[in-house]
């Protein structure tokens, strides 16, 4: 029954979780430029503005199932990450599958942008691609290293060989090479800049998000403020020890954001190859020698 | 009859048929169709007799030799029926009229003769006469549709007579050392040889197979050579042809020498046979698939891919644990269905656009629906991305490399994958996304014959993602044939330890996220369908006089970064290799002299040495 209960309510409290988060960061951006900024509820407003529309375009059956997939992708991502309280289905996949099933709401997104032939979509999608090429190598081999180490790839028992040790057991202090490799990572993950080239709204018109609109952009905003949780709650479970209640994790959530959105705020964007280049020389070397550490 | 020789009886019926009635368009169609039916069926049954042998009736060097069914070639002749069989479907429209159609299904029972001939032969003379077969007709196959197929054939001749001839060195090696040509035989006295020996005779032979899978510095001919003959040919040789490679190796790794005697080939601490064999699958996987990247045509991305797409068997299993060699192995099942898959919906482009440059097609998603979702079930399966099968054995492979120490092989298998998602973006969005240009205006789905192939294959792809139990089983047995572990096995995934694997959750779970999506979606008000033109241009009108796609150079960012290294490591590599020849070369031509003097000398000196060694020898 408890169970049944979290199903059910978990991508509720997340989303709310993330909606405040993106509000968040549009307020503190807006301050670190000495603006005022919106209200911190204001992506509430956007998204029940865009669900109301009345003109919904579509460009194709591939750009409805697109939608679709994006968000019933990273809800299949939610499930499978443990959060203080909620574990169940991490018995069923590990972290490698959460891995690759959070590249089925890329993929989906992907497709659809593909079916509405704006070459402004097109050239976002190609540079989002490239960027994972940047990002997911020195990523992933942080979670190697640190599924080697502890010997499992399954999430929650990483989260509980962490917590056996405290504060100093926690992946960032015993590994600092693979939890700094990892954080450079997550930000490309993230789309934040300096990595921000998918969207890139000067250049291609906001990529990916050019033809979406009405309900489908609503729909976008919603996986957005999930997908933004769900990677942070990666990030927190390899290397900051998960959480043991609900007000550590958000506290967690928070605290890590805005170190992230501090980068995000004195940067501009890198180009494509410079993006791509960034994440070879510095965060793979930083991960290759972590790993090594643990080898030897 | 035992079912052994009704299968190389059948396949040899067929080439018989089709070379006396080379004119005759039933038997090209509907007999062939038949004979490949019946093969297919009988290759099903060989389950009922594992473990029989069947003795060809008469001796070679006062030995008995023949074949035998056993659970590692049952799983590969079901493979190679199957995928006849449904190129036998496909082939019925696509080569309708075409000018090759002539000696079409005579090399086709050719290649299902020779290969059905190497992977039932139970001694080594079997083997390597079933292995010329096949590599003749795999040169065949090669050979016919297209201008440029020829020379590519060609060069894959020059491949396969140097692994044949390696092969032929093995051979004889062996019967030297152990008296015999029999595989039981042999593994019953591997253990008796000396280590240099043992590592220098499988050296051999899995040079000789690597060559014909296609490992990294052998793989030259294969991208090539299958991009440049009939589509559906592209699809029976990168399905199964390459893989009767990894069967070799499977064979000889741990069929004749045992497990336990290749770890015995230790060079330095962890560095053993093995690892040196990873390192090469490894370099499989990362640079043919980024290769892949920079192509323009359909064919020869995928044909890149079937390179690449080797190199995850390989190193499952180089990982030589239970879950590794079991994902090496259900690899090949599931590579072969996606693979097919892939090259049937580019064949069905072909078939109606007549190009599989990728640069001239686009937006066919609207004309060829059916086309487009076999190619996106491909894709999905290719890039190892749940809920398809090919999720499942990447998962297999990626675990067994991380539980068992080798991070840096784990992470050569994610550079993999990344590429593969690269790159199989690249071909569907260049193919059916995108602006639809005005000429394909008028073209309609390919016609039922030629749907039913990818409905089947699609079927399997999502099948054996949700349900890998099926094959699991199949190869469980097989291990344990081998003298193997076994992987704890379920229906859905893998059945216990922590980090286990259940392919129906995940399946189920993501349903439901797309039923809850969908209710969302449904949420707002009803969408309205537009065409291509009335879209985003920051202010222009767009019409068909208007080309407004973006396919060309796709992945021009990353061909920046990857460059220099390609140009260094790479292309100095091959230079040097040129240089290498260039100069032994030039000595090895002094010999000729072109005067009648020096032949005379060489010839007499030929004779007097040989002369001494007969007198040593007698």
């Amino acid at each position: 029954m408890n169970t049944v209960l979290w199903i059910i309510f978990l991508p509720i409290i997340i989303f709310i979780i993330g909606t405040f988060m993106l509000g968040y960061s549009r307020k503190f951006i807006a301050r670190i430029e000495r603006r005022y900024g919106p209200p911190i509820q204001q992506v509430f407003y956007d998204i029940f503005k865009l669900m109301n529309k009345k003109t919904n375009i579509s460009h194709g059956w591939m750009h409805d199932i697109a939608i679709l997939m994006l968000l019933g992708g990273t809800l299949l991502t939610l499930y499978f990450i443990p959060v203080p309280g909620f574990h169940f289905f991490a018995q069923y996949g590990d972290m490698l599958v959460i891995m690759y099933i959070l590249l089925i709401p890329a993929l989906g997104m992907a497709l659809g942008v593909g079916e509405t032939a704006n070459p402004n979509g097109s050239i976002g999608i190609s540079r989002a691609l490239m960027m994972l090429a940047g990002y997911d190598i020195p990523f992933f081999l942080t979670f190697i290293g640190m599924a080697m180490l502890n010997q499992t790839t399954s999430m929650y028992e990483l989260i509980n060989i962490q917590q056996a040790g405290g504060f100093f057991g926690w992946g960032l202090i015993t590994n600092p090479l693979l939890g700094v490799a990892a954080l450079i990572a997550l930000q490309g993950m993230l789309g934040e800049k300096p990595f921000e080239v998918m969207v890139a709204p000067h250049e291609i018109a906001t990529g990916p998000m050019t033809e979406m609109g009405g309900k489908y952009l609503g729909i976008m905003m919603i996986q957005h403020a999930i997908a933004v949780v769900v990677e942070l709650t990666i990030y927190i479970n390899l290397f900051l020890g998960g959480a043991l209640n609900w007000f550590e994790y958000i506290i967690k959530l928070f605290v890590l954001f805005t170190v992230l959105l501090s980068v995000n705020a004195v940067f501009g964007r890198f180009r494509t190859d410079d993006a791509v280049r960034f994440m070879w020389k510095i965060p793979l070397p930083m991960a290759v020698i972590g790993v090594l550490f643990i080898i030897f | 009859m035992s079912i052994v020789s009704g299968l190389l009886l059948i396949a040899l019926a067929g080439v018989i048929l089709n070379v006396l009635f080379y004119k005759s368009k039933i038997v090209q169609k509907y007999v062939s169709l038949l004979l490949f039916a019946v093969l297919a069926y009988l290759s099903f049954n060989m389950y009922k007799q594992v473990g029989s042998h069947f003795s060809i009736p008469f001796l070679i060097a006062g030995q008995s030799i023949g074949f035998t069914i056993t659970w590692l070639n049952y799983y590969f002749a079901l493979m190679i029926t199957g995928i006849t069989l449904l190129t036998a479907i496909f082939s019925l429209k696509y080569m309708e009229g075409k000018e090759g159609i002539v000696h079409y299904y005579t090399v086709l029972f050719m290649k299902t003769f020779g290969m059905l001939g190497v992977i039932l032969s139970s001694d080594l003379i079997t083997f390597f006469v079933f292995w010329e077969i096949m590599s003749w007709s795999t040169f065949s196959l090669m050979s016919t549709g297209g201008k440029e197929a020829p020379k590519s054939a060609l060069k894959y001749f020059i491949f396969a007579v140097t692994a044949s001839m390696i092969l032929m060195v093995g051979v004889v090696l062996s019967y030297s050392l152990f008296g015999s040509f029999d595989f039981a035989v042999i593994h019953s006295k591997i253990d008796s040889l000396s280590l240099p020996m043992t590592g220098f005779l499988l050296s051999i032979f899995i040079v000789s197979f690597s060559i014909e899978s296609a490992v990294f510095p052998m793989h030259s001919w294969l991208p090539e050579g299958y991009s440049n003959t009939f589509t559906t040919f592209t699809a029976y040789l990168t399905g199964i042809s390459t893989r009767i490679g990894i069967y070799g190796i499977i064979l000889f790794l741990f069929g004749i020498f045992g497990i336990q005697t290749v770890d015995k080939l230790v060079i330095l601490g962890k560095i053993n046979f093995r690892y040196i064999f990873g390192v090469f699958a490894a370099l499989t996987m990362i640079i043919p698939t980024f290769t892949a990247l920079y192509q323009h045509d359909a064919k020869k991305l995928i044909a890149w891919h079937s390179v690449g797409q080797g190199g995850y068997m390989l190193i499952g299993l180089a990982s030589a644990n239970a879950l590794g060699i079991s994902g090496g192995i259900l690899h090949i099942i599931n590579y072969l269905t996606y693979q097919v898959l892939i090259v049937f919906a580019i064949a069905s482009v072909e078939y109606r656009t007549g190009t599989t440059n990728l640069n001239k097609l686009g937006g066919l998603i609207k004309k060829m629906p059916v086309s487009y979702l076999a190619l996106l079930f491909g894709i999905i399966g290719l890039a190892g991305l749940p809920p398809m099968n090919g999720f499942v054995s990447k998962w297999f492979i990626y675990k067994a490399l991380i539980m068992s120490g080798y991070p840096f092989l784990a992470i050569a298998a994610v550079i993999g994958t990344i590429g593969t998602i690269l790159s199989v973006y690249k071909l569907i969005h260049n193919m059916f996304l995108g602006q639809l240009p005005e000429r394909y205006n008028d073209i309609k789905e390919v016609s039922f014959s030629m749907q039913l192939p990818m409905w089947i294959l699609m079927i399997v792809v999502f099948g054996l993602g949700v349900y890998p139990g099926l094959a699991m089983g199949l190869i469980a047995k097989i291990q344990t044939s081998l003298g193997l572990a076994v992987v704890p096995y379920s229906l859905h995934g893998i059945a216990s330890g922590s980090g286990q694997l259940n392919m129906l959750v995940i399946t189920a779970l993501f349903m439901g996220g797309l039923a809850v999506a969908w209710i969302i979606y449904l949420l707002g008000s009803r969408r309205k369908h537009v065409n291509q033109y009335n879209n985003y241009a920051g202010g222009h009108f767009l019409n068909k006089d208007v080309a407004y796609n973006f396919n060309y150079e796709f992945y021009a960012a990353i061909e920046h970064v990857i460059d220099p290294y390609r140009k260094k490591i790479i292309e100095r590599t091959e230079r040097g290799i040129i240089g290498l020849v260039d100069a032994v070369s030039e000595y090895v031509r002094r010999i000729y002299t072109g005067m009648i003097n020096t032949y005379a000398i060489y010839i007499l000196t030929a004779f007097v040495i040989t002369i001494i060694f007969l007198k040593e020898l007698i």
